[in-house]
């Protein structure tokens, strides 16, 4: 029977293709580390100064570094870290919530790569206006709100430059993000650089430092996280990340406005026939994606102790970028980036413990970062490959499919002819079922070439 | 030496989960024109591709003049003496009309530097001598489709091929051209050059082939000689059962005016002229109003104009008595306009979205599918399962399918049960049965015209004179973005259009 | 002005380099978002063979010849890493976006770790000396004494000036030649335009891919190498301060074709020569910094180029010329 009903077509849940997803993310991590502990055991043999110990030691960080709870004696001691786990979390905040900026733009068929901008002017905004409301002697946490709300604004104006551009001029999103980004640096050094009363003159050798929220008491309250992780930085900040992340996904997946932004995303062409405003949703979805990028710089410093260095006319920072791993790694879901966004900042953590406890430093665990990217690039290759290996055996592909060419033929013809077709289900063949098979490589491609028939920009 | 100049014995050219050409037998002899015939998705494009070196086959052997050759690519078929027209043309948009015909075979100096100059004469001189008049130094992008083919054909000739394929060359031409074209296949012949012609239009077939060679659903069904067979015969064994080659259709009761289009003008994105230059026409409830001409003389962008996919610079449409000229896409579409693109997956699919989404894709903001901007999941599933058992559409998976997945025809089908079941009083259909087999032609024809006969008006943009000149109630002719002439199907003559078709003729000047 | 126009030069000269590596793989079908991460890991690699060279001994008499063998060493480097590129853009047919960006990632992470592996600091510099004193041309290149004038005109061309300017315009003409004059470039285009086409005429759409991409890969090297010898005193801190990002966008305001680059580096070089020097500034020589004067903070004249861009891109976005098939991964299946 060519045409299942709805149910029984239904795959087992470790078939599904978001279990497939999370197979090759997972294999993505796994390569990444690997390469990361070839690195740290190449670089340890190559290195007089380096023993073998050292190199065990530092693989070993490489994969547990937050569970590692220092050195007992000689030997690195590995166990239940409440201080690291917390500031894990801690530090997972702004990941999650720039990688959920590029997962949302991305679902829209954008590319994000200014989340870095928009961190910066969130950034600029929490910090202004919870100094100011904060010496003002307004309640905290109205100053809270304020403080939140002024930084995730100032971001979604900011994310809605590359998306005006790309609306109406159709311009590529990654230039103008590009140079956004550095204008943002620029923009952001200059206001604190122009406004004395911000610069922490109070402490010594703190004046490139913007002064710390904690001091005018506008911080994030810590919701148990202090309990369970004590010692730590963890705030509550990581659960308004989390019921974010959680709000995200409705909306996406939920909702007309999500059905809409998808549908730009997959195919902008056939949004704009089917009466969707694909201008005004790229500009939201840009919009958006600016707004949480910069609630992720908000959450950030509004833990209070974070200290910004403010003259960041030449630095970008890096959680801009790391919002593109956590969002690939979770293909671009809004729950899964939670985990992702965890996942990244496990791995700072372990580059840190590096940094302390080994001759090695922190920036293997970028690299691990960065070819986890790399492998993201042609994730869909591992999914097709993957789910030709789960699916088989499921009884018969899906993409398996009757020919049409009897659709005129009466009810009782057509079963005989039903039967028929399975059996000759590899014989009768449709070049455009061919096609569509090509099609599940090249889905890429497809948007790129729609993209340039537009006589599109960079 | 024998007696084919190319043989293909035996082809079996698989592809994941399916056979593309099963056991094809294919012998082409010298001097001959010899036509593959076969519907879309038969198989024969892939054959062609075999014999070119694109893909290899899985069994089966390919001979030249008797001898086993190998070919791994298009170097080798073009050392052979093999050159294809491809349906889609091969050229490169922004080069010169030279650079695209010496491209692959330069003839270079020291250095790799070019010799542009030899070359030149070359192309010239054979320009010349087969009358395929072209352009140098033109740019492709600047010269018509004709020109493009001709560019097309110099390519091979440049080469020294002399086993020339043409892959469905017809489907941008007007008559006239096509018997220009076959002219030239046959002086192609007579010097000793073999031509295979790739096609599913059987009048073209029986004009100029000696022999035919019929696939289908990619297996071999045989060669027949031309002078013994005939045209229902052969559409017999290209679908495999009794065809109706004529649409069945009452007269038409035209009612009162839906659309009104008045001196709608539509700038081109290609050239600096306006793709639509002030047209006017109307169209009445039950009636089929049939817009016929050369792709690229200005449909598109009408449609475009009319549905609001593109910006009129001026111009007034009124539909159902209401001024849509500047209104909105959804406005117009809720105003009672249903569209069935020409490109369906370029406008007509979210390919990514499932075949439920899909089905939804004008109505997803009606109260039925939503509340307070929440989608009712179970609404949708129910709306889908009954469009699904109502037109038939079949997929591996029903509702969750996802609508890449789904063959052409029933993608085709799941948009025109989208657009019929809006039930709205005007449909614009853009080459509906584009690229579809038979089956699925006949099926969406018959639709159309039950939608006429509802009392709606169809305004039916199509290339294929055929479908023209059977399906609908009224003609109108573009070319080069105006009405040239407007003819009753019943009156005229595949010439007659031909002559509206490539600007020969047109009505009206007398008058004004 | 002679300074001016120098110091323009000393800008504009990395960007030029790097816009035509972008060409190169752009004209080919594939875009190069790498190129920032190519041109660190050229500084970097630059820095570690000059610093090779002084370890072995030579010395500072050698300079032009130590610059230029590292040069090209570095170039060569540019092509491995960028061959990470061409292989998942080109074999594995992956988000070439993603892809770039991946090796901007791994790029400055790789060159950090190894700086610091290597000297313990964040920043690499020459084992001893600086650019200027080893690479700058100046009199004593030629044996006079320092602080020698051959007059205005003369100075222009030959005192303290990098030889890498000279390198730029053999580059620049080379390329031009490349593209458009030998059989090898036209091919290449055609993979940019229609690789189908080419496909289909017995053209190899991925050696002609693998061909842009490496030569992309040598001249963004090469771009980095000037970049940290020119402007950074012949350092690397895995940072060359969003250079191959703007590359990009000249590129792209060049309308991808060599002239029009040229022009347009040279433009952005003076923006950011402006930017870097503006305090110091004396346009008419009348001892008046007349831009310091003005008062205008530091960070607008920063601002600057990026800014422009984005003016430059709105203004130029309906006449741009881009490579029809870049971006897309080309099947030899999907004919």
């Amino acid at each position: 029977m060519p045409r299942l009903e709805p149910g029984s077509g239904k795959i087992k849940w470790y078939r599904s293709d978001g279990a497939v997803a999370v197979y090759s993310a997972l294999i993505s991590i796994l390569i990444g580390m690997a390469v990361g502990a070839v690195i740290v055991v190449v670089v340890g043999l190559l290195k007089s100064n380096i023993s073998t110990t050292g190199i065990w030691e530092g693989v070993r960080l490489v994969f547990l570094g937050v569970f590692s709870t220092g050195r007992s004696g000689s030997q690195l001691s590995f166990g239940f870290n409440a201080v690291n786990m917390g500031n894990m979390l801690f530090r997972a905040v702004p990941l999650i919530m720039t990688g959920l900026s590029v997962a949302v733009a991305f679902k829209t068929g954008l590319f994000n790569i200014g989340a870095a901008g928009q961190y910066l002017m969130g950034t600029m905004g929490t910090l202004s206006v919870g100094l100011w409301l904060g010496w003002a002697g307004v309640p905290t946490f109205i100053a809270w709100i304020c403080a939140f709300l002024a930084g995730v604004i100032l971001g979604g104006l900011w994310g809605a430059i590359p998306g005006l551009f790309k609306a109406f001029l159709n311009i590529n999103e990654v230039i103008t993000c590009i140079m956004t980004n550095w204008i943002a640096a620029n923009l952001v050094t200059w206001w604190f650089d122009s406004h004395e009363m911000f610069k922490n003159s109070a402490e010594g050798g703190k004046i490139g430092y913007v002064i710390p929220l904690k001091n005018v008491g506008v911080v994030t309250p810590k919701m148990f996280m202090d309990v369970l992780f004590k010692g730590s930085q963890a705030n509550g900040g990581f659960w308004i990340a989390v019921i974010i992340a959680i709000a995200m996904w409705i909306m996406m997946t939920k909702t007309t406005f999500g059905y809409e932004l998808r549908a730009c995303g997959a195919n902008r062409h056939a949004a704009k026939y089917a009466g969707i405003n694909d201008k005004k949703n790229i500009i939201l979805s840009m919009a958006i994606a600016g707004c949480l990028a910069a609630a992720g710089a908000s959450l950030y410093y509004l833990s209070g102790n974070t200290e910004f260095y403010w003259s960041t006319y030449q630095k970008l920072p890096a959680e801009g970028f790391n919002g593109i791993p956590v969002a690939l790694l979770a293909a671009n879901h809004p729950i899964g980036v939670i985990f992702s966004g965890i996942f990244m900042s496990m791995l700072n953590i372990s580059g840190i413990q590096l940094k302390y406890l080994t001759a090695y430093n922190e920036y293997i665990s970028d690299i691990i970062i960065a070819v986890i990217v790399y492998l993201s690039a042609f994730s869909m290759l591992f999914k097709t490959v993957l789910s030709k290996k789960i699916k088989k055996g499921t009884g018969g592909n899906v993409n398996d499919e009757p020919t049409p060419a009897q659709v005129a033929a009466t009810p009782a013809e057509q079963n005989a002819q039903e039967e028929k077709e399975i059996i000759q289900n590899t014989n009768d063949f449709e070049e455009d079922i061919l096609e569509d098979y090509k099609q599940l490589f090249d889905q890429n491609a497809e948007i790129a070439e729609a993209e340039s028939e537009e006589g599109g920009q960079k | 030496m024998s007696e084919y100049v190319i043989e293909m014995n035996h082809i079996r050219k698989e592809f994941p989960g399916i056979v593309a050409n099963d056991d094809i037998t294919l012998q082409l002899k010298k001097g001959e024109i010899h036509a593959l015939l076969g519907e879309n998705g038969a198989g024969k494009s892939t054959l062609m591709s075999v014999l070119f070196g694109l893909y290899q086959p899985e069994a089966g052997e390919i001979k030249k003049d008797g001898k086993v050759v190998k070919i791994n690519n298009p170097n080798d078929a073009t050392a052979l003496g093999i050159g294809m027209v491809h349906q889609h043309f091969k050229l490169i948009e922004v080069f010169t009309v030279l650079d695209n015909i010496i491209l692959g075979a330069e003839t270079t100096g020291a250095m790799g530097f070019l010799k542009k100059k030899e070359a030149r004469e070359k192309v010239i001189a054979l320009s010349e001598k087969y009358g395929l008049k072209v352009d140098v130094d033109a740019k492709v992008e600047d010269i018509t489709v004709g020109m493009q083919q001709r560019v097309e054909i110099l390519k091979m000739l440049y080469r020294d091929n002399d086993i020339l394929i043409f892959d469905e060359p017809t489907a941008v031409l007007t008559p006239q051209e096509i018997d220009e074209l076959m002219e030239i296949m046959r002086g192609f012949a007579k010097e000793g050059k073999s031509i295979l012609f790739i096609t599913h239009k059987l009048n073209e077939i029986m004009a100029v082939s000696d022999r035919v060679t019929v696939l289908r659903k990619g297996k071999y069904v045989g060669t027949v000689n031309t002078k013994d067979t005939n045209k229902q015969e052969l559409s017999n064994m290209m679908v495999g059962r009794p065809v109706q080659l004529e649409i069945h259709k009452k007269p038409a009761t035209p009612g009162e005016t839906v659309l009104k289009v008045e001196g709608l003008t539509v700038p081109s994105k290609i050239h600096k002229n306006n793709a639509v230059n002030n047209v006017s026409f109307e169209v009445h409830a039950g009636e089929i109003l049939c817009i016929a001409g050369i792709d690229g003389n200005g449909q598109t962008e009408l449609v475009y104009g009319i549905t609001g996919l593109e910006k009129a610079t001026s111009g007034k449409i009124t539909l159902l008595g209401e001024d849509i000229s500047n209104a909105s896409i959804r406005k117009r579409a809720l105003t009672g306009m249903s569209h069935i693109p020409e490109d369906r997956h370029k406008h007509g699919l979210v390919l990514g979205y499932t075949l439920e989404q899909n089905l939804v894709l004008q109505k997803y903001k009606e109260p039925q599918f939503q509340n307070h901007g929440f989608i009712k999941f179970d609404e949708v599933r129910k709306y889908a399962n009954r469009l699904i058992e109502e037109f038939d559409v079949r997929s591996g998976q029903g509702p969750i399918t996802v609508a890449r997945s789904m063959s052409g025809g029933n993608q085709q089908k799941a948009i025109i049960a989208r657009e019929l079941d809006r039930d709205e009083p005007l449909l614009v259909a853009v080459q509906p049965t584009r690229g579809l087999d038979v089956g699925a032609i006949e099926y969406i024809h018959s639709k159309i015209v039950e939608e006429r006969d509802q009392g709606h008006a169809v305004l039916l943009v199509s290339l294929e004179l055929e479908e023209v000149m059977g399906l609908s109630d009224r003609i109108l002719v573009m070319y080069e973005g105006e009405i040239v002439g407007e003819v009753d199907p019943k009156k005229t003559t595949p010439e007659e259009l031909g002559l509206y078709m490539s600007g020969a003729k047109r009505q009206g000047r007398e008058a004004e | 002005m002679v300074f001016l126009i120098q110091q323009t030069m000393l800008y504009a000269v990395p960007l030029m380099i790097v816009a035509l590596a972008g060409v190169c793989a752009e004209r080919s079908g594939v875009i190069n978002l790498a190129l920032e991460g190519i041109m660190i890991f050229g500084a970097f690699m630059g820095v570690v063979f000059v610093r090779m060279f002084q370890n072995a001994g030579w010395t500072q008499d050698q300079g032009q010849l130590i610059m230029i063998i590292s040069l090209f060493l570095t170039g060569i480097c540019g092509i491995a890493f960028s061959m990470l590129l061409a292989f998942s853009a080109i074999n594995l047919r992956a988000d070439q976006t993603i892809g770039g960006t991946a090796l901007n990632m791994l790029a400055p992470a790789i060159v950090m770790f190894f700086i610091y592996m290597i000297i313990q600091q964040n920043t690499m510099g020459m084992a001893s000396g600086g650019a200027a004193g080893w690479f700058m041309i100046k009199p004593q290149t030629f044996g006079y004494e320092k602080g020698h004038s051959w007059g205005p005109i003369i100075d222009l061309f030959i005192n303290k000036v990098y030889l890498t300017t000279y390198i730029c315009i053999i580059i620049f003409v080379l390329v031009s030649i490349f593209l458009y004059k030998t059989k090898t470039g036209l091919r290449l285009r055609s993979c940019g335009e229609n690789p189908q086409a080419a496909d289909s005429l017995g053209i190899n759409v991925h050696k002609m891919r693998y061909l842009g991409v490496g030569l992309s890969g040598f001249l963004a090297g090469v771009g980095g190498f000037t970049f940290s010898m020119t402007t950074a005193n012949m350092t690397s801190n895995g940072d060359v301060a969003g250079y191959g990002f703007l590359a990009l966008a000249v590129m792209i305001f060049g309308n991808w074709t060599p002239l029009n680059i040229a022009f347009g580096s040279m433009l952005f070089g003076l923006f950011k020569c402006i930017a870097a020097t503006y305090a110091t500034l004396d346009i008419n020589g009348d001892g008046v910094y007349m831009l310091n004067e003005l008062g205008i903070s530091p960070y607008v004249y920063r601002m600057f180029p990026y800014f422009i861009t984005l003016v430059v891109l709105a203004f130029t976005s309906k006449s741009s010329r881009v490579p029809k098939a870049e971006g897309i991964p080309y099947d030899k299946g999907q004919r």
